[in-house]
């Protein structure tokens, strides 16, 4: 049994005008929450619909388990939540809910219980009213993302995809939905998603990878990556406006590659070569009256836009990351 | 094959439970009643004949005829026609009198008997319903019947045996005989081959166009996506095609056997009941429609067998279009304009109904009924009319295999990339690229 739950190597995809993803590898660990970031346009809903064999990549190899993902009965062990979501109108909660089971190859008896459980955990059965026989459309926003959720976990996947699942989701069901992911890696179950928000990441992931472009630019376990980026960022605060010297070092390049105002402190990150000491030692000599110096662990959010950059969020393709 | 199954229970279930199906499955069968036996009631009504009899004999002949006519016209009718004797020259003041009749409305018209009726030449007839032609065909068949009858008793044959020599109703069985080959039951089998041509068009168009609305449906929820990432999209497709397929069949299995049913046990019984004592017009009509019934029993197993596999065929390769048009937009308003080609190439069969059920045999004809596009509703029909060739026949079936399996490929693909794509519809040159992808 393979210690990997995704494993994918070299792969490609091509459109007529451009390159959707680009010799991307990445490894998932069994029992890892991982977090696949980057802006909207990156390649990462491409690079999630492949692991799903919804398109085909053009080259490289992604094997799910161990084994190819076009074997039969390996994408039954997946659960995916898409971006867009929705659901039959017409039909019934409960056939709706069948129906996905029965596409992940669970069988109908079985498919009941595991409903009629779901249903109640998600509060859509209550003893004053039961949800299953409404039709879709009657339920509200809220109970439809509910009714995906079922979906998406009803065959008890090992390993679950969701993509942008926080998009749209209302503070309860994002609640609702990180609970469902601690509890999913208590079990043992493999969770990876995509996001653009880093606070979300920061907080569930346990290792992620960052594209743009449709490139990796980095990935590892998240304390790792942090580490790496350790003592390359400062928390700097003034008493009063700085002045003209202040300035001049604050905007030598020499010694900060970039700055990141947060109006009650600035965020720096030091350049290559640049030292902490040195940095602090030229705004005393310029006269700074500084109220706080501080080397700080650089939030994956900071990470995130000093590897992409500014041009790799605008740059992003119109359309699905 | 568990999942592919769960698909064709979804579609076909959603759309058999729906109260729009059960209501348009019931309405065909009554629909089948009302066409074939409202024109029975229509002919048969008593309404009818009782007009018929409402008017005033003139009976100029002098030798009985009179009577003779006024019992005609008044078996089951109820109502009996006023008799007025005269000497033959008197008859210009009976006449007066029974326009007066006509005016005030007591009577419909008058009929005037003279020497010349005596002779079988002439008879004159003046009323309000002078141009309805089943009064006018009763009247001439009463006096048809009162003259004959005479003559037979004057010719010294016992008034009872005149009855029953007079009771004569051949219905004619007609076939018809062309250079282009014998139409097996005239009538009958083109009133059945452009029936069959018709529903196979109609439901063509009506479960192609369903094919589209669920496509689009799927691909506008956005839940094709959720389906996708647990079947191949070719299974989705394949499922979705069997699954409305099966509809199809089910309303026409309950279309075809409730108006067989009703064919062969309603329509016979009521008309029965008009029968008795219907007028010799009437009761030609009921021949007439009786007829076209009749014929519909004498369907072949060919005749049931071939339209299916033409349907089957027919529906797999117009709803692969469908469904490869379906998935090339993002809302019903768009796809009514995409479908346009699609549509066309239903209308262009349709359009062709009717010239190919009177010269089945022509060239035109021909080419239709072996041309993948046409053929499943054409072909059905002109074998319906004649005997078709065993190569044609062949050559046909063998055309919408391959375009069925064309069309397949060519949807599959579309279907593939079109479910995932919104935004701007794709130029021809996009689909082409399209057709590319893996």
């Amino acid at each position: 049994m393979s210690e990997l739950a995704i494993d994918i190597r070299g792969v490609t995809k091509r459109y007529a005008e451009h390159v959707a993803v680009e010799n991307l590898s990445l490894q998932v660990p069994r029992g890892a929450v991982y977090g696949l970031l980057g802006p909207n346009g990156a390649g990462k809903t491409t690079t999630i619909r492949m692991i799903l064999d919804i398109i085909a990549p053009d080259d490289g190899s992604i094997l799910l388990f161990g084994k190819r993902h076009t074997d039969a009965g390996v994408l039954d062990r997946v659960g995916y939540l898409p971006e867009e979501r929705g659901l039959y109108k017409k039909m019934k909660v409960r056939e709706v809910l069948k129906f996905l089971a029965e596409l992940k190859g669970v069988p109908g008896a079985d498919a009941e219980t595991r409903i009629a459980t779901w249903m109640e955990r998600m509060s859509l059965r209550t003893p004053e009213k039961d949800w299953g026989d409404s039709k879709v459309d009657e339920l509200s926003r809220g109970m439809q993302q509910k009714v995906q959720f079922i979906g998406t976990l009803l065959h008890d996947p090992e390993l679950v995809i969701l993509d942008e699942p926080f998009s749209g989701l209302d503070p309860i069901n994002a609640q609702a939905l990180k609970d469902t992911v601690v509890d999913l890696k208590a079990r043992g179950r493999t969770v990876i998603f995509s996001t653009h928000i880093m606070d979300n990441a920061e907080k569930l992931c346990d290792a992620v990878c960052i594209i743009a472009h449709g490139r990796k630019v980095l990935d590892g376990a998240v304390s790792d990556v942090k580490a790496a980026h350790a003592g390359r960022t400062v928390a700097v605060a003034f008493d009063g406006a700085p002045t003209a010297a202040v300035d001049a070092v604050l905007r030598n390049r020499a010694l900060i590659s970039s700055m990141d105002d947060q109006i009650r402190y600035l965020e720096l990150e030091l350049a290559d070569g640049a030292s902490s000491s040195d940095l602090l030692q030229r705004l005393v000599s310029a006269g700074a009256s500084v109220q706080r110096f501080e080397r700080v662990q650089p939030s994956l959010h900071r990470i995130f836009l000093e590897k992409v950059g500014a041009t790799g969020v605008e740059a992003g393709m119109s359309g699905h990351g | 094959m568990g999942k592919l199954i769960a698909i064709i229970r979804r579609e076909y279930l959603e759309r058999v439970r729906t109260k729009w199906f059960v209501i348009a499955t019931l309405l065909g069968p009554i629909m089948f009643f009302l066409v074939t036996a409202l024109p029975v009631f229509l002919t048969a009504g008593t309404k009818a004949t009782a007009e018929s009899s409402n008017i005033t004999v003139i009976d100029a002949t002098g030798a009985e005829l009179g009577p003779r006519v006024v019992a005609a016209l008044s078996v089951g009718s109820g109502v009996k026609p006023a008799l007025i004797t005269v000497a033959p020259t008197e008859s210009a003041a009976a006449e007066t009198t029974a326009t007066q009749a006509v005016l005030s409305r007591q009577r419909e018209g008058y009929l005037i008997l003279d020497s010349r009726t005596m002779l079988g030449t002439k008879a004159r007839y003046t009323g309000r319903n002078s141009t309805t032609f089943r009064d006018m065909n009763r009247v001439g068949r009463a006096i048809d019947k009162a003259v004959l009858g005479q003559r037979l008793e004057r010719a010294g044959i016992e008034v009872s045996t005149i009855d029953s020599i007079m009771r004569v109703d051949v219905a004619l069985d007609k076939t018809q005989l062309s250079e282009e080959g014998r139409a097996q039951s005239g009538a009958g089998n083109r009133v059945v081959g452009l029936i069959v041509a018709f529903l196979l068009y109609m439901v063509l168009i009506i479960y192609g166009q369903t094919v589209l609305r669920s496509v689009i449906e799927e691909k506008a929820t956005r839940v094709a996506e959720v389906v996708i990432s647990s079947v191949r999209p070719e299974i989705l497709l394949a499922g979705k095609i069997i699954g409305i397929g099966g509809v199809a069949i089910t309303q026409f299995a309950v279309w075809i056997l409730g108006s067989f049913w009703i064919g062969t046990n309603v329509v016979p019984m009521i008309m029965k009941s008009k029968a008795v004592g219907m007028s010799a017009a009437a009761a030609d009509s009921v021949t007439r429609s009786n007829e076209v019934l009749t014929s519909l029993p004498t369907l072949s197993i060919g005749l049931v067998l071939i339209p299916v596999v033409f349907f089957v065929l027919g529906f797999i390769f117009y709803s692969c279009l469908y469904a490869a048009v379906g998935s090339t937009v993002n809302s019903e308003s768009e796809a009514q304009q995409a479908a346009t080609p699609v549509v066309m190439l239903l209308v262009l069969s349709a359009v062709f109904i009717q010239p190919v059920a009177f010269a089945p045999q022509s060239t035109a004809a021909i080419v239709m009924s072996l041309l993948p596009v046409s053929a499943p509703i054409v072909m059905p029909m002109r074998m319906s009319l004649v005997s078709v060739p065993a190569w044609q026949l062949a050559v046909s079936i063998l055309g919408m295999l391959l375009a069925c399996l064309a069309a397949i490929w060519f949807s599959a693909r579309i279907y593939r990339v079109g479910l995932l794509m919104y935004g701007k519809r794709p130029t021809l040159r996009e689909l082409f690229k399209w057709l590319r992808y893996s």
